[in-house]
C-alpha cells in the first residue's frame, strides 16, 4: 500500500523548473572553469555512453563520433618533427579530410595558425582518438599553461604540461574519454619571458631547477599513461608509420632528412590504413618555437614518391 | 550468504518521494530518437548560406512537414531581428531545440554584458564547449554555425555531437549527408576536377577552388536538396534557406516534393 | 603454441610442393600441416602422372580451389598461406597471398597476421622488383628487426628459405641479433 502511495503522491511537476544555479549556468557567457559535465540519469553512465557512442563494439550506435588517425612525432638533433594525416571517420563515413590534428598549446594569443615562416613559441599537441576530447582538453591545457605563465612569469616545461594532462585523463579514467596525444616542445633559458613583458623582474635564474629541458616529447593517453620518449606513433595507422620510421630513424638526422622521413612515414600509413588519409600536416619544433611545413594533399605526393623513387611496387601506374 | 541474498531480494517498503523505483529499474533508458532531415551550409566571399529541409519524421512516420532546422541566434525572439549568426541543427529535434535555446541565451547575455555582438569565431568556440559540457550524455545533433567573420567573409563551422569543430567552405549534415557531401566536394571545392588540356595522366593540373557567387551557390543548394529528396525518405516537403550577408539575414522557403 | 607454452621453437612451417614451389602456412594447429601435406601430395601426384611440373600459378589456383571447396564443407581448414615459386618455363618469380577464406592475390611482397601491420609499409618503401638476393636478405632483416622491436611477443626467430630456378634451399639467418628501440 505504501508503495502505491509513494508512486502516486510524488508532485507531478517536481523537476519542471531550473534551480537557481542551473539558471545561472544557462545564462553564463563564459564557459565554467570548474569541470562540470552533465551525466545521464542512470546507474552506470559510462556503460550508457558506450552503448550510445562506441561504434567499435556497437556498429549501429546512434551517435557516431569522429575517430581514426595516424600521428607521429620524433626527436632528433635538430629538434622534434610532428606529422599527422587529416582524416576523421565516423564508422565507415569519412566525416572530414581537412582536420588539423596538430594543435598549438600554450600562449593562446600566439596559438593562431597564421601563415608565417617565423617560429612560433609554445608547445604542440597532436590529436588521435576522439576529436572533441583532444580539442577540448588541449584547449584546457592551453588555459592552464597560460595561467602558469602569468603566475610564474616563465613558460611551462613540457614535463609539467604533460603531467597536467595525464593527471586530468587519469581522473576521468573509466568515463569513456578516448585520446592519444603527444606533446612536443623545446624549453630553454630563452623561455623566460623578458622582464618588460611581465610586471615583476626576475631577480635571478639561480633558483630555477632544470632551466635547460631542451627538446622534449611526451605521450599521454586516456588510460592515464604518460611517457617521455624519442619516437612515438599514435592511432589506427601507427604500426605502418612505425615500420617506416624505425627502419630509417637516427638521432643525427639532418633537418631535411627528418622532415622527409616524417612525411614518408605518414604517407605509408595513409596508403595502408583506410582510416588515415587526406592531407599531410608537417611541423618542426625548434629551439625558437615551432615552424609549419605544409598541409599537403597526399595524392600528388604519393605519385611523385612512386614514380620518382620506384617505391610502392605493389601499385601499378598504368591499367 | 543466503540471508544476505534474502535481504536484497525482499521488497523494500516505499515511503513518499522515495527514489526506489529510479534506483532499481534500469533497463531500456533510451532518451534519443532521430527526427531525420538534412542540413547544408556553403560560404562565399561575402555571404554564408545555411539550408535545411523542413520534414520531421520518427521512424517511417512523417510528424510534420514544417519544422524549420535553421535558426537565427542572438536576435529578437519573434522576428530574429538583430541576429548576426545562424545555426542549423539536425538529428534529435528536442536536443536541437535545447542547444539552440542555450546558444541563443549565451549570445544575448554576451551582448548585454559586453555591449557588442559576439563574433562568429567566439560563438563557434562557445558552441563547442556547450556541446562538450554534455560529453557524457551527448546532444544527439550535428550542428552547423554560420555568419560573417571579422573581415566580412563568409564563415562556417561544423560540429560533431560532442563539440569537435572545424571551419570549412561547405558541409552537409544529417540523414542525406552521404548523398549531398560528395556533390559539394565536387561542385564547391572542385575535388577531382582538373583543368582540361593541362597535361596527361598524373601531369593534369587540379582545378583550384575559389569562392562562388551567391546565385551559383543558391542553385547548388536547391539541386542538392531536390536530388536528396529523390533518394532519401527522410528528406522532403520544403527547403528552408537562410542567407547571411552584410545587409542582414534573408530567409526563403522553396517547396520540395511531398511524398 | 599450446595455451601459453611454446612447444617447439624451430618448427618448419613450410612445405615444398615441387621442385620450385614452396608454401608457407599459419593458422589453426593441426589444420595447417594436414592441409599443406595434402596439397604437397596432390601436386607431386600430378607431376608423376603427367611427367611435368606445375607452374606456381597453376599450383596457387589449385590451392585456392581446394581451400574454397573446404570452406563450403562441414569442417573447413583454417589456414593462411604464402605461396612462392619460380616458373620453370619463363624463369619469373611469383608470390601469392592466400587466406583461409580462399582469397588469392598475386603480390610482390606479403605477410599474414600482425606482421602485416609493421612490414607492409616498410616493404612499400624499400622493395623494388629489381633487387638482388643480397638486397632481398637485407630487406628481410629490416622486417625481422622491426618485428623484434615492436611485437609484444617474442616470436623466436624466423626460418628462411630461398627459391631460385635451381630449386629451394634453406639459408642461415641470424636470429640472435639484439635490436634496440629508438
Amino acid at each position: 500500500m505504501d508503495k502505491i502511495v509513494a508512486q502516486y503522491s510524488r508532485p507531478s511537476h517536481q523537476n519542471e523548473f531550473y534551480s537557481e544555479q542551473e539558471q545561472q549556468d544557462l545564462t553564463e557567457t563564459l564557459p565554467p572553469l570548474s569541470l562540470k559535465f552533465a551525466l545521464p540519469p542512470v546507474a552506470n553512465p559510462s556503460a550508457f555512453l558506450r552503448a550510445m557512442t562506441d561504434d567499435h563494439s556497437n556498429p549501429s550506435c546512434p551517435i557516431k563520433l569522429a575517430h581514426g588517425t595516424t600521428t607521429l612525432a620524433f626527436r632528433f638533433q635538430g629538434g622534434i618533427i610532428v606529422c599527422t594525416d587529416s582524416r576523421a571517420t565516423a564508422g565507415n563515413w569519412i566525416a572530414s579530410q581537412t582536420v588539423k590534428k596538430v594543435i598549438p598549446v600554450s600562449r593562446l594569443s600566439r596559438g593562431e595558425d597564421k601563415p608565417s615562416n617565423e617560429p612560433t613559441p609554445g608547445l604542440l599537441g597532436t590529436m588521435a582518438g576522439g576529436a572533441a576530447d583532444c580539442q577540448y582538453w588541449l584547449r584546457y591545457l592551453s588555459q592552464q599553461c597560460t595561467l602558469h605563465e602569468i603566475r610564474h612569469k616563465r613558460r611551462i616545461t613540457v614535463a609539467a604540461a604533460s603531467k597536467i594532462l595525464a593527471n586530468l585523463t587519469y581522473s576521468y579514467k573509466g568515463y569513456g574519454l578516448s585520446m592519444g596525444t603527444m606533446l612536443a616542445g623545446v624549453r630553454t633559458t630563452a623561455s623566460f619571458l623578458p622582464s618588460n613583458q611581465v610586471g615583476l623582474e626576475l631577480t635571478s635564474t639561480a633558483f630555477i631547477g632544470n632551466p635547460q629541458e631542451g627538446p622534449a616529447l611526451y605521450y599521454i593517453d586516456s588510460d592515464g599513461t604518460r611517457l617521455p620518449g624519442n619516437l612515438f606513433c599514435v592511432g589506427s595507422g601507427q604500426t605502418f608509420a612505425y615500420g617506416v620510421l624505425d627502419a630509417n630513424y637516427r638521432y643525427d638526422l639532418t633537418e631535411e632528412e627528418a622532415l622527409a622521413l616524417g612525411r614518408r612515414a605518414i604517407l605509408a600509413a595513409m596508403h595502408r590504413d583506410a582510416y588515415s588519409g587526406g592531407f599531410i600536416n608537417l611541423y618542426h619544433v625548434k629551439e625558437e618555437g615551432w615552424v609549419h611545413h605544409g598541409f599537403d594533399d597526399m595524392n600528388p605526393i604519393f605519385w611523385k614518391t612512386k614514380l620518382e623513387s620506384g617505391e610502392f611496387s605493389n601499385v601499378t601506374s598504368e591499367l | 550468504m543466503t540471508s544476505l541474498m534474502d535481504h536484497q531480494a525482499r521488497e523494500t517498503v516505499g515511503y513518499s518521494f522515495s527514489e526506489s523505483t529510479a534506483g532499481v529499474k534500469q533497463h531500456g533508458f533510451y532518451p534519443y530518437t532521430d527526427n531525420g532531415g538534412s542540413t547544408l551550409g556553403i560560404t562565399g566571399s561575402d555571404f554564408a548560406i545555411l539550408a535545411g529541409d523542413t520534414r520531421s519524421t520518427s521512424g517511417y512516420n512523417i510528424n510534420s512537414r514544417m519544422v524549420p532546422k535553421v535558426f537565427k541566434i542572438g536576435g529578437d525572439d519573434e522576428t530574429g531581428e538583430g541576429a548576426n549568426i545562424i545555426l542549423s541543427v539536425v538529428g534529435f529535434a528536442a536536443d536541437g531545440t535545447a542547444l539552440k535555446e542555450r546558444l541563443d541565451t549565451v549570445v544575448k547575455m554576451y551582448k548585454y554584458q559586453h555591449g557588442k555582438p559576439m563574433s562568429v569565431s567566439a560563438c563557434a568556440q562557445r558552441l563547442s564547449t556547450i556541446l562538450y559540457q554534455k560529453r557524457f550524455f551527448p546532444y544527439y545533433v550535428h550542428a552547423i554555425l554560420a555568419g560573417l567573420d571579422e573581415e566580412g567573409k563568409g564563415a562556417l563551422y561544423s560540429y560533431d555531437p560532442v563539440g569537435s569543430y572545424e571551419r570549412e567552405q561547405c558541409r552537409a549534415a544529417g540523414a542525406a549527408a552521404s548523398l549531398i557531401m560528395p556533390f559539394l566536394d565536387n561542385q564547391v571545392n572542385f575535388k577531382n576536377q582538373y583543368i582540361p588540356g593541362s597535361g596527361e595522366g598524373h601531369a593534369l593540373v587540379a582545378k583550384k577552388p575559389e569562392p562562388l557567387p551567391l546565385e551559383t551557390v543558391k542553385g547548388l543548394v536547391r539541386d542538392a536538396f531536390t536530388s536528396a529528396v529523390e533518394r532519401h525518405i527522410e528528406v522532403g516537403d520544403n527547403l528552408q534557406m537562410v542567407i547571411i550577408t552584410k545587409a542582414g539575414i534573408e530567409e526563403v522557403y522553396h517547396p520540395l516534393k511531398k511524398d | 603454441m599450446r595455451g601459453p607454452t611454446i612447444i617447439k621453437a624451430e618448427d618448419d612451417k613450410t612445405r615444398q610442393l615441387n621442385k620450385n614451389t614452396l608454401m608457407a602456412f599459419s593458422g589453426e594447429a593441426g589444420d595447417t600441416v594436414q592441409f599443406a601435406e595434402f596439397i604437397q601430395a596432390n601436386v607431386q601426384l600430378y607431376s608423376m602422372r603427367n611427367d611435368t611440373e606445375l607452374s606456381p600459378a597453376a599450383v596457387a589456383n589449385f590451392v585456392r580451389g581446394e581451400l574454397a571447396r573446404s570452406l563450403r564443407s562441414r569442417s573447413p581448414y583454417t589456414v593462411n598461406l604464402l605461396l612462392g615459386g619460380m616458373d620453370p618455363t619463363t624463369e619469373q618469380p611469383h608470390l601469392y597471398w592466400i587466406d583461409y577464406l580462399a582469397s588469392l592475390a598475386p603480390v610482390p611482397y606479403a605477410a599474414h597476421g600482425y606482421a602485416q601491420y609493421y612490414c607492409l609499409s616498410l616493404l612499400d618503401k624499400h622493395h623494388n622488383p629489381n633487387i638482388d638476393l643480397e638486397q632481398g636478405m637485407k630487406l628481410l632483416g629490416m622486417c625481422t628487426d622491426e618485428l623484434k622491436r615492436r611485437l609484444p611477443i617474442d616470436y623466436k626467430g624466423v626460418l628462411v628459405k630461398i627459391i631460385t630456378k635451381d630449386g629451394v634451399k634453406e639459408v642461415d639467418f641470424d636470429n640472435d641479433k639484439i635490436v634496440r628501440s629508438a
